[in-house]
């Protein structure tokens, strides 16, 4: 079954996938197990996005159906807390004040979920305060700020300071990704780094937090 | 085999075909756009034809495999696979042809009964004497004789007496809704300016108020690209660089101001003679020009400082013209959806009046417009500039001696370039038709990844596959033309948010695509794409071909038009006061249809193409 399960993750056959977690599960195969065999398919994924084989939205697809897969393992393991306890840690995503594109910011978090990280999406246009809520709420230590527009890229700097000025600046590691950004921005803004794709801000926290 | 004569229907076209020429073969030869990706062999299924009266070659084991006994017995064969016998009739059925009927307007006359927002006045003074010793501008007035209140600009006062005096009391003068805006010598030719202000390029038409007719054209590059490629850049340069946005309003008024000058000089004419002008452009170029401020219009929500149409005096904005000329500014429609778009609308009424039409303009931001009875719904999506060759490794733009069509058969790579010349690059039409055709021909899979080994052509440079249009060659520089992998992906999402966009409006407005009766497509990219291509691999729904029209610069006649008749400008200003405007970013569902649009494959669009 285990090599069944990957490749279906790899092939993104999603119905497919999902048949043979329900029977497996009814034939008594470790939830615990599956779950490590969809992580391990998604993984592949990703090592095809990052080979260029894949594109965009097949790491997406990937992400579905392992949050599918999720869903079916849940009601078999012992307690809730057994998936908690296999975060890697916790991370804040939203897209700045006064930008409202998603699309990359979705990437980022499912991204980042399917890896393991326990992600609070924020959503868009959001303002700087509550970026600072957040940390203060959750304890993160990794804060994701993206932003399409050129405009964005204040809106990043003034978030870094809202941050700085809630003297949590030390507590938390803070990366920016969007449209055209690079080196020169990541100066401007104040960040701590930069990503150009999703599996980018995978490495930059699990370089940061561990995972 | 010998010469037969094949008549195609429904193209009436005929010709001789040539000995040992298949019907594809003669067709091709013959200018008719016949679809043959495979090279003959029998495998793509593209050429189908019917053979209404004749008889062929006989029936090879790849025609008995596409069709059924039925469609044999109907006479349906592939094209590539059949041989003439005797003169032939053959049908060919309008989706497999490549190229779709093409509407050249950009020299097309206006056709409809001019309706000028000034009148010409033709004027002969009696002069004052020292019995009636009327002063100028009265005695002007008194001759003018139009109804309701009526005055003369004041630039125009300055010189009246000086002029009513060297042109011997006679004279034309220009009344514009009660005020005379200035005065020419009788029998002067009157001349007005129509102008799409684009973020790259700057069309101008001069055109002849009597008549309606374009005296001269010319487009020159937008000289604010040199703040930046797109608006959102330029904006951003108008507010952070100290004198930004007078810099930017400079360049664009220096530029109309050229503009203007080598069409007056191409028919020996003065700028000063020009009366009124009409500018449409993008929201942002909008404000740049008029001196708003455009912070507001780069971050959510977007709104522009007013969307009314606006009359502006030209020597306000530092032109030249007559001394009393207005320049008209038609309605703009949101933050991205601006007054050329509202052109556009205004040149193709024609087109979808009283129909469920869709007006797309793929641009760096593509405009898409959907019209149904007695409401218009208006999107606008960042495609970005790939489609007009940038972006792209050897992309250039729709210029001398780039690539602009390609096709594949078998192992051989064809193209096509602007004026016949030696390749440079590649354009947005040949982007497009190159890497459609790679995915019929199996070089690209849906997921818009190269194959290494699926093609001579490709190769594998510094760890990036690309396949080569154009092998370098030696002594001769690197003149190597490839579409790289890179490439491909740009395309992917250029293209995946315009289909993402097209499924939104379709579905707000609750309709399918049966219901659709035409799509216009307006722009100088819309006007040259192959549409086929662009349905193969989701650019463009899959319709019938025979629903797509390629217009040209819309923009362009649309704002000729706004500029021969105040009907139209009351018609534009109805029209806007119609449209909804839907914003995309946060739309739920947007996402989700972005990415399933990466796919490289055809999309119908359908009430449930958006799923929540």
């Amino acid at each position: 079954m285990s090599k069944e399960l990957v490749n279906l993750m790899v092939d993104l056959k999603e119905q497919e996938a999902l048949d043979l977690t329900t029977k497996s599960l009814e034939q008594g195969v470790d939830p615990v197990d599956i779950l490590a065999y969809a992580r391990k398919g998604v993984g592949l994924v990703g090592e095809k996005f990052a080979n260029g084989v894949y594109f965009i939205p097949d790491l997406v697809f990937a992400g579905e159906i392992l949050k599918g897969i999720n869903k079916l393992v849940e009601p078999y393991l012992g307690s809730g807390k057994e998936d908690d306890r296999k975060r890697l840690g916790k991370v804040i995503i939203g897209t700045v004040d006064g930008d409202i594109h998603d699309i990359g910011k979705d990437m980022v978090v499912f991204t980042l979920d399917m890896n393991g990280y326990e992600v609070f999406d924020l959503g868009i246009n959001v303002p700087k305060e509550k970026f600072v809520e957040a940390i203060k709420e959750t304890g993160s230590k990794v804060v994701g700020l993206s932003g399409f527009l050129t405009l964005a890229f204040d809106a990043m700097k003034e978030t870094i300071g809202a941050i700085q000025e809630a003297e949590l600046r030390d507590s938390v590691k803070i990366m920016i990704g969007g449209g055209q950004i690079d080196e020169q921005i990541m100066t401007y803004t104040g960040a701590d780094a930069y990503g150009l794709d999703a599996m980018e801000a995978v490495q930059l926290t699990k370089g940061w937090i561990g995972g | 085999m010998s010469e037969h004569l094949i008549e195609f229907e429904p193209l009436c076209k005929e010709g001789p075909s040539r000995n040992g020429e298949s019907i594809l073969d003669s067709a091709q030869r013959m200018g008719i756009g016949l679809a043959g990706l495979c090279g003959g062999a029998g495998k793509c299924k593209n050429c189908k034809i019917r053979i209404i009266e004749g008889t062929v070659s006989e029936l090879t084991p790849a025609q008995r495999e596409v069709f059924s006994e039925e469609e044999l017995d109907g006479g349906w064969r592939l094209a590539c696979q059949t041989y003439p016998k005797v003169p032939c009739k053959v049908f060919v059925p309008l989706e497999a042809i490549t190229s779709s009927q093409r509407l050249q307007v950009e020299g097309l006359e206006i056709g409809f009964p001019l309706d000028l927002p000034l009148n010409t006045v033709a004027c002969e003074l009696k002069p004052p004497s020292l019995t009636e010793p009327v002063p100028d501008a009265e005695n002007l007035l008194e001759e003018i004789n139009i109804q309701g209140p009526i005055h003369i600009d004041h630039y125009v006062l300055r010189d009246l007496s000086i002029r009513l005096r060297e042109w011997k009391w006679r004279l034309t003068a220009h009344v514009r809704q009660g005020e005379v805006i200035g005065i020419c010598p009788p029998d002067s030719r009157p001349l007005g300016l129509a102008v799409d202000l684009g973020s790259s390029k700057i069309a101008g038409y001069l055109i002849d108020l009597n008549s309606g007719r374009t005296l001269a054209a010319k487009g020159i590059l937008n000289p604010q690209v040199s703040r930046g490629d797109d608006i959102i850049t330029r904006i951003s340069f108008a507010i952070r660089t100290p004198g930004g946005r007078g810099t930017m309003e400079e360049l664009a008024t220096v530029a109309l101001k050229e503009l203007a000058k080598s069409l007056c000089a191409e028919i020996g004419a003065e700028t000063g003679d020009i009366l009124e002008a009409v500018v449409v452009c993008n929201t942002a170029m909008h404000h740049l020009m008029l001196g708003f401020p455009v912070r507001q219009l780069a971050s959510s929500p977007f709104v522009p400082v007013e969307t009314g149409d606006l009359n502006v005096k030209a020597r306000d904005i530092g032109l030249d013209f007559i001394p009393g000329a207005y320049l008209y500014f038609p309605p703009l429609i949101a933050g991205f959806i601006g007054s050329d778009h509202v052109a556009a609308l205004t040149a193709t009424a024609d087109h979808w009046k009283n129909e469920t039409a869709l007006l797309v303009d793929i641009g760096t931001n593509t405009e898409i417009s959907l019209i149904t009875p007695g409401k218009i719904t208006s999107v606008s999506c960042a495609s970005g500039p790939v489609f007009e060759g940038y972006h792209i490794e050897n992309g250039v733009r729709a210029s001398k001696g780039a690539i602009e069509k390609v096709s594949l058969s078998g192992d051989s790579v064809h193209f096509r370039t602007i004026d016949d010349v030696d390749p440079i690059g590649i354009c947005g039409s040949g982007i497009l038709d190159a890497i459609s055709q790679l995915c019929s021909a199996g070089v690209l899979d849906r997921r818009g990844h190269m194959t290494e080994g699926s093609h001579p052509g490709v190769v594998n440079r510094k760890g990036q596959l690309e396949f080569e249009l154009v092998p370098g060659k030696e002594g001769r520089g690197n003149h190597r033309i490839s579409i790289t992998q890179k490439d491909v992906r740009e395309v992917q999402l250029g293209k995946a948010a315009i289909q993402a966009a097209m499924k939104i409006i379709i579905a707000h407005n609750n309709i399918s695509e049966n219901d659709i009766d035409r799509v216009i497509l307006a722009g100088a990219f819309g006007n040259y794409l192959d549409i086929s291509n662009a349905i193969a691999i989701g650019l463009l729904p899959s319709l019938p071909l025979t629903k797509f029209l390629q217009v040209g610069n819309a923009a362009g006649i649309g704002a000729k038009l706004l500029l021969l008749s105040s009907t139209k400008r009351i018609e534009a200003k109805d029209l806007c006061s119609r449209i909804k405007y839907i914003e995309l970013a946060g739309t739920p569902g947007y996402t989700e249809a972005f990415l399933h649009a990466c796919y490289l494959e055809p999309y119908h669009l359908n009430r449930d193409a958006v799923r929540d």
